[in-house]
């Protein structure tokens, strides 16, 4: 929960509307509806399956890649820096790959997979950069180093020269977020882009997406099963069970009052300390009644 | 949650790992790494060796050894050494055995080395649009790849030099069209498991097109086995086009090894440096590639770099 929210401008930068998601008869996502404005940060919270990962490819249309996925329903309208709207389920390949990476930027999940191994760090944000810019490779290189220093990777020069699997799992987040980063996007979509870093990388990768959201002015949508994470940098939550909207709202809103038993149970499940206190065991969960209605 | 500052740590300070010493990995710049992973390997530095030294014969000596090979230069069948014979021995026609098969290398690894070309070329090119867009393009590819494939090769090779002559252009293409199919196997399966990588998601989720994920960044992971393949599939070529030589099928002006073994094949009991040296160059040349397709595969991994 962010101390001061920045005012919000009147139309979204992002609405998500009524999209439905299949893949061969199965609903991975049901209708799902919700927007994102101008620098602010949305977290779509749920469990393993809910349809969070399926969400945010389907907005980077990757979701029908190599799967029988397709985009039954909906649309998902963009408005793009020079102010024109697209919907990003009609729009053809060609416009789409204007947009990945340039306007809509993506963070997957494993670093240590996400980046190509053949290549050095430094080259593949220098990819990213010249796909998108017209510059020459020394300035793209020079662009490159600028944003490596912006995600605060320390001595960034021997780092741009260095393979994937010479770094730390950190570190390649790192360069996945300045690669992400590289052409000042003004969405970033962060796929649970802490799971597979421990503890301390954790807060400060979380600490660096919100530093740079700040700079940036990006808005950004967080993809998350932890709602410590959510409570951290999250403006708006939309939590998703079973490929459909649970609920959504401004996060402070949800944390202090969740209506569905669903949050409620969500919100409980996280330790508090003290909980223990008198207890020789840890105790079995309460079963919520999920479906029940609201 | 403003107050709890938990990334007080942005500044870039990553936690040194015990366990790991890097310090040494970074020493040498990246583009040495390869040549040293490659040099720590002793049999492919061997075979590198061997593979200059026959280069150097078959191309650089016969400049400086003067004289036509096809010129009599003694009685036929003088063993090496023998009173008024040379180092390598006479032939059937008293010719110089060393001097043919020094100036016959060209024409074999000539005819090998284009066939390798066109078959690493079409193959991986093949196998790369096969495993990568999968669905009826690689349902119609692999049927093609497999019609290639259950065609008897030598057969093949046999039918087409007989259509279009012993030229170099049909005996490459002919070895060509044989051996395509096990490297766009080859390159579909690791397409098939490649695409799936989150670092191709990744490559499309900063807008790479079709062709670029293709060719930029699936193409460079699939290297290590193309390249050991492409060295393989030299020796087999090269074992290839002797085949075809032996039965008559190459230039006979070329004098190939391939086909100076066929044409000594009649005297094989009473002389046996006919065959045996153009032989061994046939053997040392596919043995040297082999081990330097060994070595390649090391230093190709970035991976194995600095281990």
């Amino acid at each position: 929960m962010r101390a001061e929210t920045p005012l919000r401008s009147e139309t979204p930068l992002l609405s998500v509307q009524g999209l439905t998601v299949t893949f061969d008869g199965f609903t991975a996502v049901s209708e799902l509806s919700f927007d994102l404005y101008e620098g602010q940060t949305l977290a779509i919270v749920g469990e393993s399956g809910s349809g969070k990962s399926v969400t945010a490819l389907s907005i980077m249309r990757l979701v029908t890649l190599g799967t029988r996925a397709k985009i039954a329903e909906g649309q998902i309208f963009f408005r793009q820096p020079d102010g024109s709207t697209i919907d990003l389920v009609q729009a053809d390949e060609a416009e789409l790959r204007k947009i990945r990476g340039n306007q809509i930027s993506m963070i997957f999940q494993e670093p240590l997979t996400s980046l190509n191994p053949v290549y050095t760090a430094g080259n593949q944000v220098v990819e990213a950069i010249r796909l998108h810019q017209d510059v020459t490779k020394a300035e793209a290189y020079q662009r490159a180093f600028e944003v490596f220093e912006r995600v605060r990777i320390p001595e960034p020069k021997k780092r741009l020269k260095e393979y994937p699997h010479q770094m730390s799992g950190g570190m390649r987040q790192r360069v996945m977020i300045a690669m992400a980063l590289s052409c000042d996007p003004t969405v970033l979509i962060a796929d649970e882009p802490t799971t597979a870093l421990d503890v301390t990388i954790q807060a400060q990768i979380l600490g660096l997406m919100r530093a740079l959201q700040d700079e940036t002015g990006a808005a950004v949508i967080m993809i998350t099963h932890d709602m410590g994470v959510v409570a951290e940098v999250a403006d708006d939550i939309v939590v998703m069970r079973n490929s459909k909207l649970v609920e959504t709202g401004n996060v402070f809103d949800i944390f202090e009052k969740p209506t569905a038993p669903y949050t409620k149970a969500l919100l409980a499940s996280i330790p508090r300390l003290g909980s223990m206190t008198g207890k020789s065991q840890p105790e079995r969960f309460d079963l919520v009644d999920m479906d029940a209605p609201v | 949650m403003a107050e709890t500052d938990v990334h007080g740590m942005s500044d870039g300070q990553e936690l040194p790992d015990p366990h790991l010493d890097t310090s040494r990995l970074r020493q040498a710049p990246a583009k040495y790494q390869g040549l040293r992973m490659f040099m720590r390997n002793k049999a492919a530095v061997f075979g590198a060796v061997l593979l200059i030294a026959i280069l150097f014969i078959t191309f650089i000596l016969p400049i400086f050894v003067t004289g036509d090979r096809t010129e009599r230069v003694g009685s036929i069948h003088l063993a090496p050494g023998a009173e008024g014979s040379t180092t390598f021995g006479t032939d059937y026609l008293g010719r110089d055995v060393g001097r043919i098969v020094m100036q016959g290398g060209s024409a074999t690894l000539k005819v090998a080395g284009l066939a390798a070309l066109v078959i690493v070329v079409v193959g991986t090119t093949i196998g790369a649009v096969a495993g990568y867009y999968g669905g009826w393009v690689d349902n119609v590819l692999m049927r093609i790849t497999e019609f290639f494939q259950v065609l008897p090769g030598l057969l093949f090779a046999i039918v087409i030099v007989a259509l279009y002559g012993a030229s170099t252009k049909s005996i490459v293409l002919a070895i060509g069209l044989i051996a395509w199919p096990t490297i766009a196997r080859l390159v579909r399966a690791e397409f098939m498991r490649q695409k799936n990588l989150e670092y191709v998601k990744a490559a499309r989720a900063i807008g790479a097109s079709d062709a670029r994920i293709i060719f930029k960044t699936i193409l460079p992971n699939t290297m290590p086995v193309v390249i050991v393949q492409s060295t393989l599939v030299m020796g087999g070529a090269i074992l290839f086009e002797a085949g075809l030589a032996f039965l008559g099928l190459s230039n006979p002006k070329d004098l190939s090894w391939g086909f100076y073994i066929g044409a000594n094949r009649t005297y094989f009991l009473s002389n046996w440096w006919g065959l045996t040296f153009p032989g061994l160059m046939i053997f040392f040349t596919v043995l040297s590639l082999s081990l330097i397709g060994d070595g390649l595969q090391d230093a190709a991994n970035p991976k194995l770099r600095g281990r």
